[in-house]
C-alpha cells in the first residue's frame, strides 16, 4: 500500500495536526496520528503528538479540542488511548500521570439524564458521556470513553457497564445506530455508518445478555412486529457490511472497518475501500485528520491499541 | 476574533447591502432604508420551478426585487449555507438540492463575489458523507466551489446579540465570521418540534459540532426557540433563498414525506421569508415559537408588513401535513379541523 507508506511518512514528519491542512492543531486528529504511528512501529516519531496532547490537558484532567479550546473534553478518551499505546510501546510509563488524571476526569464526567418520555424511544435515564458539559449522553463520546476505560483496565467499572447498556439500548431494530436517538415521536430513525463502527468497537468482547436482548422500549408498531431473528449486535454488524458494499468515505469507512475487525470480520474489499477513500481525500480537502484515521484503519495491529485484549474485564 | 453583532433595529453591514431593488425602489437615504428594514420587508416567490430548469434568473430577480444592493456584493465573501442536517440518498427531499446551491453560487459570482459553501451537519460527524449522500459533493466539484466544514473550523466567540437564552455568546466558525454575507439556503420543511424549519432554524448549522456536539445538544438544553433567535441575532448579516421545489411534510425535518411545491422563496430579511414560507404551507407563523420571538425584532412576520414580490403566496398556499401532536396543533388551528 503505497498510500499508507506515504501517509505514515507525512505523519511522522508532522504528527501534530489539525482537521484541515491550514488549521491549528487539534487533539482528536493528533491522537489518531499518534496511534497510527505507534501501530506502524514509529513510536519515537509520535512523541510530539503525545506531548501536544499532554500540553492540552487541563488541571482537571480533561483534554480539550484545541489549545485555544480547553472545553469540551470529549477528546480525553482518545488521548488516553494514545498515551496508553505509547507507554506500552516504550515499556515506560512516561504518560502515566496524564493517563491517571484523564481517567479520573472521565469517571467524573457524566451526561445528563432526562425524565422518561413516551416521545423518546431510548432509556433517557441511562448515564454515560456527552459531547459537551450538561447535555445528554450520546453514542460517540460514550464509545470513545468506554474504549479508554477498558484500556485503562476498568472494564468492570460501574460506569463502563452502564455505558455498555446505553450503547446497546441505542442500537436500532434494523441494526446500527445514529448519533444516539432510536425512536422519536413514534418514528424509528435511520442508522449511520460512523457511529455504528465506533459502537461496535466499544462493544467488542461484550457477549452478555445485554447484547443479545436489544432495546425493549421500541414504541412503533412496525419495529415491534419485526421478526426477532438475529440480535441487535449481529444486525449492526450486518448493517456495516451492507454499507461497505459500495465505496465509503474516509471517516465512516475507517471506523466501520475497525468496528468489524473488532468482531473478527475482515472485508475482502477493505483495503480497496481505504485506498479509494484516500484518493478522495487527496483530491478534495487533504484533511490530515482523515489521513491519520485511514492510516490507523489500514494496519492490522491497530486494533490492539484500541480494544483491550482482555475483553470486558479490561 | 469578534465581529460586531447584528443588533436588531440597528443599521448593520447587512442593511448596507440591502439598499436598492424593485420592492425597495421608492426608498432613498439611509434613514428611510433603516425604517423600511425595521418595519417592512420584501419577499419574492417564484413558482413553476424545477431542479433541471433555469434557477439562476429567479434567484437573481428575487434578490434584486427584495432589496439586495448588487454593487455592494462585488468583491465580498459570500457564504452559502444549505441544509444538510442528515442526508441520505433515500430522502433527497430532506436537504437543499445541489442545483439550487449551484444557481445561487452562479448569481453571486456573476455579481463579483467570492463564494464558499459551508455547513455543519447536525446529526452526522462525517461531513464528507453528508456531502456525498446529498449530492452536494458532486455539485461542489462541478462548480469548482470551495467548501467550509463548519463543524470543525477554527472558532471565534461572539456575544449573544439576542439574550433570549442564558448563553453569553456563541462560538462561530471562522468561515462564518469572515463572511461579508451569509445566505441561508434551507429546504422548506415541517419540523416535529417547532412546526416549521426554514431560514432562521437553518442557522443551527453554523454552530460547530466540535464545540456543541452532534446533535448540537447545548442549543436544545438552552431552548430551541430562544437559541434560534439568539443565533440569528448574533450573526452579522444573513439573507435567505429557500428551496421550496420538492419539500418535506409530516415528520420533518428528517423522516417526513415529499411534497412538491415548485417554489423558490427569496428575501433579504429571513424572518419575513420564514413567515411567508409558513403561509405557503398553510401554517400560522404567529404560532411558530421562534418566529414569535423574531417578530419585529429580526424582521416582520405580519403579512401586512411584508411586500410580496413575484407571485402572491395566497393562490400558492397548500396545506402541509404536520404530526398530530398537541404542541403542533395550534399551527393549523385556522384550518378548522383538528384530529385530536
Amino acid at each position: 500500500m503505497d498510500w499508507l507508506a506515504s501517509t505514515l511518512a507525512s505523519l511522522a514528519a508532522q504528527p501534530v495536526i489539525g482537521y484541515a491542512p491550514a488549521q491549528s492543531p487539534a487533539t482528536e486528529p493528533t491522537a489518531l496520528a499518534a496511534l497510527a504511528l505507534i501501530a506502524a512501529g514509529k513510536a519515537r516519531q509520535a512523541a510530539p503528538a503525545l506531548d501536544f496532547l499532554a500540553s492540552c490537558q487541563g488541571s482537571d484532567g480533561a483534554v480539550g479540542i484545541r489549545h485555544s479550546e480547553p472545553s469540551p473534553g470529549w477528546p480525553t478518551g482518545l488521548a488516553v488511548l494514545a498515551w496508553r499505546a505509547a507507554d506500552d510501546a516504550s515499556s515506560r510509563n512516561a504518560y502515566a500521570a496524564h493517563r491517571r488524571r484523564a481517567v479520573d476526569w472521565i469517571l467524573e464526567a457524566k451526561g445528563t439524564a432526562m425524565p422518561r418520555s413516551p416521545e423518546m424511544g431510548h432509556d433517557t435515564q441511562l448515564v454515560a458521556w456527552s459531547w459537551a458539559d450538561k447535555t445528554h449522553s450520546w453514542i460517540e463520546p460514550t464509545a470513545l470513553n468506554v474504549l479508554a476505560l477498558k484500556r485503562a483496565g476498568l472494564g468492570t467499572h460501574a460506569r463502563v457497564r452502564e455505558a455498555i447498556r446505553l450503547l446497546v439500548d441505542r442500537l436500532l431494530p434494523v441494526g446500527g445506530c445514529n448519533y444516539g436517538n432510536t425512536v422519536v415521536l413514534g418514528q424509528t430513525l435511520r442508522p449511520h455508518v460512523q457511529p455504528t463502527g465506533l459502537a461496535m468497537l466499544a462493544l467488542a468482547g461484550e457477549v452478555g445478555p445485554a447484547c443479545r436482548a436489544g432495546p425493549d422500549q421500541v414504541s412503533d408498531r412496525a419495529a415491534r412486529s419485526r421478526p426477532a431473528a438475529g440480535t441487535y449486535l449481529e444486525r449492526s454488524l450486518a448493517y456495516l457490511q451492507r454499507s461497505l458494499i459500495r465505496p465509503s468515505t474516509a471517516m465512516s469507512g475507517a471506523w466501520a472497518l475497525l468496528g468489524l475487525r473488532a468482531h473478527g470480520i475482515e472485508l475482502a474489499n477493505g483495503a480497496e475501500l481505504l485506498a479509494a477513500a484516500h484518493r478522495r481525500v487527496q483530491a478534495h480537502d487533504r484533511s490530515p485528520h482523515k489521513l491519520a484515521l485511514l492510516a490507523l484503519a489500514a494496519q492490522n495491529n491497530s486494533l490492539a491499541l484500541l480494544v483491550s485484549d482482555r475483553g470486558r474485564a479490561g | 476574533m469578534t465581529l460586531p453583532a447584528n443588533q436588531p433595529g440597528n443599521l448593520s453591514r447587512r442593511t448596507l447591502l440591502v439598499g436598492g431593488g424593485i420592492c425597495a425602489g421608492a426608498l432613498f437615504g439611509a434613514g428611510l432604508v433603516r425604517r423600511w428594514f425595521r418595519e417592512r420587508a420584501g419577499v419574492f416567490i417564484a413558482r413553476h420551478q424545477r431542479y433541471d430548469g433555469d434557477l439562476v434568473r429567479p434567484i437573481r430577480d428575487g434578490l434584486v426585487a427584495t432589496g439586495l444592493n448588487v454593487e455592494e456584493v462585488r468583491g465580498k465573501r459570500v457564504l452559502l449555507k444549505p441544509n444538510l442536517v442528515e442526508p441520505t440518498r433515500s430522502a433527497p427531499h430532506m436537504t437543499t438540492h445541489p442545483a439550487v446551491i449551484l444557481a445561487a453560487a452562479e448569481v453571486f459570482r456573476l455579481w463579483g463575489a467570492a463564494v464558499t459553501v459551508g455547513e455543519g451537519p447536525g446529526h452526522l460527524r462525517d461531513t464528507e458523507m453528508a456531502l456525498v449522500e446529498s449530492g452536494v459533493a458532486d455539485a461542489l466539484d462541478s462548480g469548482k466551489l470551495t467548501f467550509a466544514d463548519l463543524n470543525y473550523d477554527e472558532l471565534g466567540f461572539v456575544k449573544n446579540g439576542g439574550r433570549m437564552c442564558k448563553l453569553p455568546g456563541f462560538h462561530f466558525p471562522r468561515a462564518v465570521l469572515e463572511a461579508d454575507l451569509i445566505v441561508s439556503m434551507p429546504k422548506m420543511k415541517t419540523h416535529h418540534w417547532m412546526g416549521v424549519t426554514a431560514a432562521l432554524k437553518n442557522m443551527y448549522g453554523v454552530i460547530p459540532g466540535i464545540k456543541y456536539g452532534w446533535p448540537k445538544n447545548v442549543l436544545h438544553h438552552n431552548g430551541i426557540p430562544e437559541t434560534v433567535y439568539d443565533i440569528n441575532a448574533s450573526l452579522p448579516k444573513t439573507i435567505a433563498i429557500v428551496d421550496g421545489i420538492d419539500c418535506m411534510e409530516g415528520d420533518g425535518p428528517i423522516m417526513g414525506t415529499k411534497k412538491s411545491m415548485g417554489l423558490l422563496v427569496v428575501g433579504t430579511v429571513p424572518a419575513a421569508v420564514d413567515a411567508t414560507v409558513c403561509r405557503l404551507m398553510d401554517l400560522d407563523p404567529a404560532q411558530v415559537p421562534y418566529l414569535q420571538l423574531a417578530a419585529n425584532r429580526l424582521g416582520p412576520i405580519d403579512d401586512s408588513l411584508i411586500s410580496q414580490c413575484g407571485e402572491s403566496w395566497r393562490p400558492l398556499a397548500s396545506p402541509f401535513q404536520i404530526l398530530d401532536k398537541p404542541h403542533l396543533n395550534r399551527l393549523r388551528r385556522h384550518r378548522g379541523v383538528l384530529v385530536s
